[in-house]
């Protein structure tokens, strides 16, 4: 009942054509039309790089819990670990290096912690000194433990990281956009003296405004708060973040405005 | 989720929920077969109509009326379209003329009766799978609405839990749904292009047949 009769010498072919119609166009559908959404690249480079790079120490596989049993007459003559590249034997030369990138990369809330960390060291050095013959075992347990309180102490410090990363983000973000917004004010309008208003923007996470911008302090001369808000309009889309996450923070911007001042 | 998700056809269909990707599935079925029946009837078409041409010409150019019914049932397959009419017809006056004594009328009669048999016969066969393709051309684009309604649904019932609403929350969603009414579309359109070119190409021989056993009953009523 799916064809007559008479169209049987015909119905093969036309299944294939009907097949080919639908694979040509398939394959029209993924060469030809480009389905990745993308979006335009913004100069926050520097500081997404390095947080990535931040990430990335973070994933550099913190060396194995249950160490093998080194020996330990080698591990003693080293008080002062010396980055060597590629020094492998040793899970805690490792974790040294990787702490010294850290600290470089983020002087402030981590040194303290390093100090007491490599002052643990230390004191874990001493007594595995002095039991030495004894109790191998112990010292075992010591090194895990050491290793736990450093894997910890590195991801604390990547979460910091992260979050000052974020924020000079943020901070360097909202002076784009004052500046931006800077560029197109006509400073004539505002006359001498040091004129300073402020405004409150709402923003969409494409950059453009979600409403009008609200005067929240006035200059004292609305020709030049009319100035400064046709800017706002004129400088559309504002520069954001690629990272979305961080838009939550630029929803609602108040931006202060001193156009005579450079 | 990620602002710069991906969006490519195929994780756009295999994310897509389970009614959407059902939808999806019946669509691209139907137009499977929508494409099956307008290529099956292009070339039965266009075989009738060079039938047609080729039987006037033989059937005007004069020559032998049982001559030419030898050469039409001579053939291994059974004669189609304009020929399958002659034969019917012929077949009937030859068989009433062998018994005589009928009236004249009622040989042209029972001629007209058989020709305008074979005639339903070949218009049922021209006229096959035409209502199939009007019912794609005329659903599937609702097919393909109801997919992206419920797709569309599923994505704002999603953002009615989240807090702060972005688009990015709804864009990949209510992308997927769109898929199904692009492929309904893409059912529809070949669908109801090809109803109306075969339903003109079936009018226009259905004329040529009908005015064929006209003239072909006027010639065996001259014949008698």
């Amino acid at each position: 009942m799916m064809v007559r009769q008479r169209e049987n010498p015909d119905s093969f072919r036309a299944g294939v054509f009907s097949v080919l119609v639908h694979a040509l166009l398939f394959g029209a559908l993924l060469i030809s039309f480009n389905w990745k959404t993308t979006h335009p690249i913004s100069i926050a480079q520097v500081e997404l790089w390095d947080s990535v790079a931040v990430e990335g120490q973070k994933a550099v596989p913190v060396p194995e819990p249950a160490p093998k049993p080194i020996p330990i007459e080698k591990e003693i003559p080293k008080p002062e670990p010396v980055v060597k590249p590629e020094i492998k034997p040793e899970p805690k030369v490792e974790i040294a290096i990787e702490k010294k990138k850290v600290k470089k990369e983020l002087p402030k809330p981590v040194t303290k912690t390093n100090d007491a960390l490599a002052k643990l060291q230390e004191q874990a050095r001493q007594e595995a000194l002095k039991n030495k013959p004894t109790t191998n075992d112990a010292i075992k347990k010591l090194q895990q433990e050491l290793l736990n309180e450093d894997k910890a102490a590195t991801e604390q410090q990547a979460a910091t990281a992260r979050t000052a990363a974020n924020a000079g983000v943020v901070d360097e973000f909202i002076a784009k956009i004052q500046a931006k917004i800077r560029s197109h004010v006509n400073k004539t309008l505002c006359g001498d003296g040091n004129p300073e208003l402020k405004f409150e923007i709402g923003l969409i996470p494409t950059g453009e405004l979600s409403g009008s911008p609200k005067l929240v302090k006035s200059s004292g001369n609305p020709l030049c708060d009319d100035a400064v808000e046709r800017a706002i309009r004129m400088s559309e889309p504002l520069p954001l973040p690629q990272d979305a996450s961080l838009f939550s923070k630029f929803r609602n911007l108040k931006l202060t405005f001193r156009p005579n001042e450079d | 989720m990620n602002a710069s998700s991906d969006m490519s056809f195929l994780t756009l269909v295999a994310g897509a929920s389970l009614p959407v990707q059902l939808v999806m599935l019946i669509l691209l079925i139907t137009s499977l077969f929508s494409w099956w029946y307008i290529f099956i009837k292009v070339a039965s078409i266009k075989r009738a109509e060079k039938d047609a041409d080729h039987f006037e010409e033989t059937f005007w150019s004069g020559g032998d009326l049982s001559k030419l019914y030898e050469v039409v049932t001579a053939g291994r397959r059974k004669p189609q379209g304009i020929a399958s009419i002659f034969e019917a017809g012929f077949k009937e006056y030859v068989k009433h003329k062998q018994q005589g004594r009928m009236e004249i009328s009622d040989v042209m009669e029972g001629a007209r009766r058989a020709m305008r048999a074979a005639y339903n016969r070949e218009m049922d066969d021209l006229d096959a799978h035409l209502p199939f393709l009007a019912s794609v051309g005329s659903v599937s684009p609702y097919i393909g609405l109801f997919g992206t309604v419920w797709g569309i649904m599923n994505a704002f019932r999603g953002l009615s839990n989240v807090a702060q609403a972005t688009l990015t929350q709804v864009a990949p969603g209510i992308a997927e749904a769109l898929v199904a009414t692009a492929i309904g579309l893409f059912a529809a359109i070949p669908a109801v292009i090809a109803y109306n070119r075969f339903a003109s190409s079936v009018d226009r021989l259905s004329v040529r047949y009908e005015s064929f056993m006209e003239e072909f009953t006027n010639i065996l009523q001259r014949k008698s």
